[in-house]
């Protein structure tokens, strides 16, 4: 992040949201709001003398919640700017941090901007957010925590420096139960298998087994999905290094008042028994969910989305890397849940589709586009309503224009048009009679 | 999808190409009707 923030060529714009995206491929005008810091950015040299002062504490959203952050303070030590931010719905305005600011750098006058930037191609990299459902007492029971949260716990630079701890009495767990599948393959939550998951938890188990081999993990699956290269291996290994794979569901979780550890009952497929055990620290693979600006980018740039709500791929086969709009291409998650190496793969073959259009300088495109006759037209404008891409108006004397980029020539216009004033070339009204009386030919 | 799938289909069906669904307009559909088809899939 910090070599491509360095990069001439490259302007990473953070706190920002694209609002609106207008144009072809090749000549795209995108308007970008910049969400204002209070902090100037350019003038701030990340000293962090303002977070000393700020008196207010909130949940640090980078921990997912496990720790605390001032409201003016840096999102994490590594971000790209070094810029402090402040959380103004939080904020008490006592204007400390402002005093204590050597650069003048804190004013609380700034206002969001909209900047206006011109691009040849996008790629679309939004990536996911996690399902945080009530299951098995999530968000009840503070010792049941999701993978992500397991993830920042067991970070170096986390809210415990990577000492596995569990938030109710920050002591170590002894007893952990990992269960796959929360709210996905599940047909009244989310259907689909959330890829990740199983590795993830085969990953944190094995971690936790080798800094502490005398904790006893158990990991409930439904079915265990290694694949994948060197991921079968990974999983037997985990095996060998004693932790249990029990193949079966929870069915119910308490908390002891007390100890607030977490009687569990499990289901054993197979031994035909259910089993009842209490572990110290519960945590849920949670499903995948697209990422909750998802809807909105899918809005603003003319982009479908797949029945699971990631964004759809041209073709989830054989190209998973472009979109039905050209110029707009897919990379990681945004498109559905991926392992790391896909991720990379799929994001560096999106850089390669990008940049061969630019590179030539030219594009091509089909010739089948809609022809509006004007002597023929009655100007009930209908077409305008009905295209799709926004591709009809109306120029000074009241006939139809019809943009012949940004029309797909998919006919919606000729199809619905009262008086046959605009049809498709290539695809003409009479070619389509003379071809449907080819192959229904009347009997003599 | 039907060839993808190895889908089995009737000789008496006959197919006619279109960009997009949207394009089958009521004239198409009733053409085919009028020239005697006994019934108008539309698949996209």
């Amino acid at each position: 992040m910090l070599e491509a923030n360095r990069h001439p060529n490259i302007n990473i714009m953070t706190y920002s949201e694209v609002v609106g995206v207008d144009g072809y491929i090749g000549n795209f005008k995108v308007k970008v709001k910049r969400k204002t810091r209070y902090v100037d950015e350019t003038t701030c040299t990340g000293c962090g003398q303002c977070t000393d002062v700020c008196p207010i504490y909130v949940p640090n959203y980078f921990d997912e919640n496990l720790s605390a952050r001032k409201v003016i303070d840096i999102s994490f030590a590594q971000a790209v700017p070094a810029v402090y931010d402040i959380v103004r719905e939080s904020c008490v305005e006592c204007f400390a941090c402002v005093d204590a600011c050597d650069q003048q750098s804190i004013d609380f006058s700034m206002k969001d901007e909209i900047v206006e930037i011109e691009v040849g191609t996008i790629i679309v990299a939004t990536g996911w957010d996690i399902y945080q459902g009530p299951d098995y007492g999530y968000g009840q029971y503070e010792n049941v925590i999701t993978q992500i949260q397991l993830e920042r716990i067991l970070a170096p630079n986390g809210p415990t420096y990577g000492h596995l701890v569990r938030p109710s009495d920050r002591k170590r767990p002894t007893k952990i139960l990992f269960i796959n599948c929360v709210g996905s393959r599940d047909v009244s939550k989310n259907p689909y298998c959330s890829v990740v998951c199983c590795n993830l938890s085969v990953k944190n188990s094995k971690l936790i087994k080798s800094e502490h081999p005398d904790t006893k993990i158990v990991v409930c699956y439904i079915d265990m999905r290694n694949c994948g290269k060197d991921y079968e291996e990974y999983y037997r290994r985990a095996r060998d290094a004693g932790i249990v794979f029990m193949k079966g569901l929870v069915g119910k979780i308490e908390e002891d008042p007390l100890t607030k550890n977490l009687k569990v009952q499990m289901e054993a497929v197979g031994a035909d028994t259910i089993i009842e055990e209490e572990f110290h620290l519960v945590v849920l693979s949670s499903a995948s969910l697209p990422s909750k600006g998802t809807d909105e980018i899918a809005r603003v740039l003319n982009m479908e989305k797949s029945a699971d709500g990631f964004l759809k791929e041209y073709h989830a086969r054989l190209d998973p890397i472009s979109t039905k709009v050209p110029g707009i291409y897919l990379a990681g998650s945004c498109q559905g849940q991926k392992g790391i190496a896909y991720a990379v793969g799929q994001a560096r073959g999106a850089a390669s589709a990008a940049s061969i259009p630019m590179r030539k300088g030219e594009y091509t495109m089909e010739l089948i586009r809609a022809k509006p006759n004007d002597e023929r037209c009655a100007k009930c404008y209908k077409c305008i309503e009905a295209c799709p891409y926004s591709a009809i108006s109306v120029n000074e004397k009241g006939n139809l224009v019809v943009d012949l980029i940004n029309c797909r020539g998919c006919g919606t216009c000729a199809a619905l048009c009262p008086s046959k004033a605009i049809e498709l070339t290539y695809f003409r009204d009479d070619q389509y009679m003379a071809y449907i009386d080819e192959l229904l030919p009347l009997e003599q | 999808m039907a060839g993808t799938i190895r889908a089995q289909y009737p000789t008496s069906l006959r197919t006619v190409l279109v960009p997009c669904t949207g394009r089958v307009g009521a004239d198409v559909v009733m053409r085919a009707f009028g020239r005697g088809a006994d019934g108008v899939l539309v698949v996209g």
